[in-house]
């Protein structure tokens, strides 16, 4: 168990703010969602038995927070079947990165933030936001190659005029 | 593995394993591929990493004993506003909870220095109302020994959890509807039916008293 619930808060406060901020896109709204969030973690604290886990743990809450706050159920298995980038948003080619990220479907950011920023595996990733391993790879790799078209000059496509 | 193969999993984000460095290793298109992805994972990890608002870290980091010291004055202003008529549990002062504070504050320490019950016969009186491992897995159990309490035979457990110090009277037998509640000089107290009895939760902390009182429901 872990000593201290402060210092625990201090190590992934940063982090799971920037999860919260990908999951809300909104700086004010993703500070309030953890801040809920740390208060019903301490409230839970003492529940939890390994301090091993309680960076994943801290960040479902995080997630719980923001779906009960957003007043829907966190979508478990929702269908990504078909949810390609669609291609009237081509216009978006050679974007930055950061706006790149914000322009993709949440079922994509979150995993990508999940694995880059949480440092969780896509095991690990599979069971906070309910899907199978299997789905979580694919939209981890979906996710790649969109940003990776978004990001890319229009130019090399030889659609510049 | 294929380059197919290769560029997926790369696209997957999980590192590249054996089979893909030999892949790798052997194939042109695929290592100037890989030199290009690393590059993209480095610009992901920086777009990712959002500026964090400026004092954010340690605001969290205090927010829940702020919220707390925040409540308690707002009790006791309560209270004080209706000349002790108002601040709803903390008003109703229950005289079980209270006779758990006024244990703690008499009692504990004598209690303490009787020394503790064997382990075998503390699982075996305790498991009917709260087993001990059930207590074992909120906290680290500083004490378990038998007391007289309230006219019966009950077990006096100490424990730690990460906020500070409880004390729990376990009361096999007593059965009652719960929680009660009792807070004074600084001690809060509830007690709520468990089992075959009930369980008296006391520390200093109301919110603290409540965490442990859920964690032992849970
Ligand atoms: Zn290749």
């Amino acid at each position: 168990m872990p000593a201290n619930f402060e210092e625990l808060v201090r190590t992934h406060a940063a982090d799971l703010f920037r999860y919260a901020f990908w999951l809300a896109r909104d700086s004010q709204q993703a500070e309030d969602v953890v801040q809920e969030a740390l208060l019903r973690g301490w409230r839970a604290f003492p529940r939890l038995r390994e301090t091993a886990a309680a960076r994943a743990w801290l960040f479902s809450i995080v997630r719980n927070e923001f779906h009960r706050a957003r007043g829907t159920a966190a979508p478990a298995a929702e269908s990504l079947d078909g949810l390609e980038l669609a291609d009237e948003r081509s216009e978006l080619i050679g974007l930055e990165l950061r706006d790149a990220l914000l322009a993709l479907p949440a079922a994509y950011a979150e995993p990508l933030a999940l694995q880059v920023l949480g440092g969780f595996s896509c095991g690990e990733i599979a069971r906070m936001i309910g899907v199978t391993e299997g789905a979580t790879m694919t939209r981890l790799t979906r996710a790649r190659q969109m940003l990776k078209r978004l990001v890319e000059p229009r130019a090399r496509k030889g659609a510049k005029p | 593995m294929n380059c197919l193969d290769y560029r997926r999993q790369l696209l997957a984000g999980s590192g590249e394993g054996d089979a893909m460095r030999v892949h790798r290793l052997g194939c042109a298109a695929c290592t100037a591929e890989w030199a290009q992805h690393g590059a993209f994972e480095e610009a992901l990890r920086g777009a990712l990493q959002v500026a964090v608002p400026e004092g954010f870290v340690e605001r969290m980091a205090r927010a829940p004993a702020l919220r707390r010291r925040r409540f308690l004055a707002a009790a006791a202003g309560t209270l004080l506003a209706a000349g002790v008529g108002g601040y709803a549990w903390l008003a109703r002062q229950d005289p079980l909870a209270m006779a758990c504070i006024d244990f703690v504050m008499k009692e504990e320490a004598k209690s303490i220095m009787m020394g503790p019950m064997p382990r075998d016969e503390a699982r075996r009186m305790l498991a009917g109302t709260m087993p001990l491992e059930a207590v074992e897995r909120v906290g680290q159990v500083k004490h378990v020994g038998p007391c007289p309490f309230n006219g019966r035979n009950a077990y006096h457990i100490v424990l730690t959890v990460p906020q500070g110090k409880v004390t729990l009277l376990v009361m096999p037998g007593y059965r009652m509807d719960g929680p009660r509640r009792a807070a004074k000089e600084g001690m809060s107290a509830a007690v709520m039916a468990a089992g075959d009895g009930s369980v008296g939760i006391i520390g200093t902390d109301v919110a603290v008293v409540d965490s442990v009182m859920g964690a032992l429901k849970a």
